[in-house]
């Protein structure tokens, strides 16, 4: 009963799909307005729901929470600290990343919501929670969350 | 939760799992049907008998066929009869049994085949790849995110806020590999893991290594479900579901609070209370959480309320959880030990429950005298969590 076929080559076997040729992920409401503050401002934003006390970054149109419509938007500034932090050694397609990447969840303030992002400037060994941190942007933008080229440490 | 609404009491009466493995010849439709079969001869059912079909099984991109609840329909025993695919992820191994539990508790039916199924080796290169699909397409996938990482920040969290050593979580490991040497479906027992075995296994994601992980499998798990007013006509030994909870908690993963699963410890009150239990710690007398990486069995310990947080580290090192411990945890070998053909886990959980409270287990057996235990799964995007609670009587 343990011994089962290991190598493709010795069954019958078809390959196949069954994606669709491809898909439009729209950034939504909210979205728009933080991938356009990103391209032509070079600033991070975020929606705060005042009954809650919680800044959502990016922003969203309503409170997950609450469901209240969250109107006001912050600029967050571009500092922040590690929240959670992992060194990669593989890439999502199992490929060795030599040397590895470091990726961190960052808050941009009290009772924010952290962003997901890579980490740069900085050895693996130095990283820690609560390590203080700045985005780096790229000098020309496109809107999209990889206009943030990295987290780094503030000096 | 009104619980005067729940009309018959639900027990389990036969149990069946395949081998798991990486099987890449048998169609996940063919291994449903093993695992059935097994569950229908232990109860002494025929599939006539059987008034509905539950299907648990994962993402579609496993199988690369859409809507696969109804493609994997004939395997399951689900032709002609009130069929659903119910579907939360790695949550469905735990879940699926508790649709099942619904369909009898309200008095609709009275015997039920739950069946779970995963082939995660159709996928190429790697299920890894399926995977690539469940994120965010805006926000995440443009960093092209691997769920190992993404576990390791969690684990990182979960280390940092409670003061929780490496080595206690790769105890885990150790203790789950060891376990499965019992198990006659397992894929990754080891009678001789040591602790520097784990340590040493190669970086994935750091903290999360090789050893730490469960790897990808094949195979299936069922469970036949029947109301009291049967249940003694199929068996002298009926394993009663006294309890079930399940919750969920936001989709942002990253707005969520990693090292304690607070949507794990709402689901555990809701199956508490349904069982009726106040002292989760001195009621339970063994558990079968979610172990699909180490370091989850410790905060799912945790989020079950049968430890405190950062505890179930603790418990680990000082051998509490070993099966001839004094709370005995994963004695199947869990996920991390037998195998993570993610719904099919089902046989790990519930299946484990079943076999130790009707003293089945075998070579796997606990030590102590057992009479109520607790099974656990955890899946979606890393958010939700089915509890159902099980009883000897
Ligand atoms: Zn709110």
């Amino acid at each position: 009963m343990l011994e089962r076929i290991e190598k493709s080559s010795e069954i019958r076997h078809w390959i196949g799909d069954m994606e669709a040729d491809h898909y439009y992920y729209s950034a939504g409401i909210a979205g728009e307005k933080f991938f356009v503050a990103l391209r032509d401002e070079g600033k991070i934003v975020g929606a705060h729901c005042a009954t809650c006390n919680l800044t959502y970054v990016p922003p969203r149109i309503y409170c997950e929470r609450c469901f209240a419509e969250l109107t006001e938007h912050k600029d967050m500034g571009k500092r922040g600290c590690v929240v959670a932090f992992t060194v990669a050694h593989y890439d999502k397609a199992g490929q060795r990343l030599d040397p590895p990447e470091s990726f961190a969840l960052i808050s941009l303030g009290p009772r924010t919501t952290p962003l997901l992002h890579k980490l740069g400037e900085i050895a693996p060994e130095k990283i820690c929670v609560g390590l203080e941190v700045e985005a780096v942007l790229k000098p020309q933008r496109e809107g999209k969350i990889t206009d943030i080229l990295y987290f780094k440490p503030v000096k | 939760m009104n619980l005067k609404k729940i009309r018959k009491d639900v027990a389990v009466v036969g149990a069946g799992m395949t081998v798991f493995a990486r099987r890449l010849q048998e169609t996940g439709k063919e291994m449903a049907w093993e695992a059935a079969k097994m569950a229908l001869d232990e109860a002494g059912l025929t599939l006539q008998d059987i008034d509905a079909v539950i299907m648990g099984s994962a993402p579609d991109a496993f199988d690369g066929v859409h809507k696969k609840g109804d493609w994997l329909l004939d395997g399951a025993g689900g032709t002609n009869k009130p069929y659903m695919r119910v579907f939360i992820g790695g949550g469905t191994a735990v879940f699926a049994p508790i649709a099942g539990w619904w369909h009898v508790a309200s008095g609709m039916f009275q015997r039920v085949l739950v069946v779970c199924e995963e082939k995660m080796s159709s996928v190429q290169p790697h299920a890894q790849s399926a995977f690539g699909h469940i994120w965010d397409p805006i926000l995440d996938r443009p960093l092209k995110p691997n769920l190992v990482w993404i576990f390791s920040m969690e684990m990182q969290r979960y280390m940092y806020k409670y003061n929780v050593r490496y080595e206690d979580i790769a105890l885990v490991a150790v203790k789950n590999k060891r376990n499965a040497v019992g198990h006659p479906c397992a894929q990754l027992a080891d009678p001789n893991i040591t602790l520097e075995d784990v340590l040493n296994s190669e970086p994935m994601a750091l903290p999360v290594r090789r050893l730490d992980i469960s790897p990808p499998s094949d195979g299936a798990a069922a469970i036949v479900l029947v109301s009291e007013d049967v249940a003694y006509e199929h068996t002298d030994t009926p394993v009663w579901i006294d309890g079930v909870g399940w919750c969920i908690d936001t989709t942002m993963w990253t707005n969520r609070d990693l090292a304690f699963p607070k949507f794990v410890a709402r689901a555990a009150k809701m199956a508490y209370e349904m069982a009726g239990i106040k002292d989760p710690r001195k009621e339970i007398d063994f558990a079968e959480p979610y172990d699909p990486f180490d370091y989850k069995e410790l905060q799912h310990l945790e989020g079950l309320l049968l430890a405190e947080p950062g505890e179930a580290a603790i418990m680990t090192r000082e051998g509490k959880t070993q099966r001839d411990g004094e709370f005995p945890v994963c004695p199947s070998g869990g996920l991390l030990g037998v195998g993570n053909p993610i719904a099919a886990a089902l046989g790990i959980k519930i299946g484990e429950l079943y076999w130790q409270l009707a003293g089945k287990a075998g070579p796997r057996q606990v030590k102590k005298d057992v009479r109520t235990g607790v099974a656990q799964a955890w899946g979606d995007l890393m958010q939700v969590s089915s509890v159902v609670v099980m009883r000897r009587r």
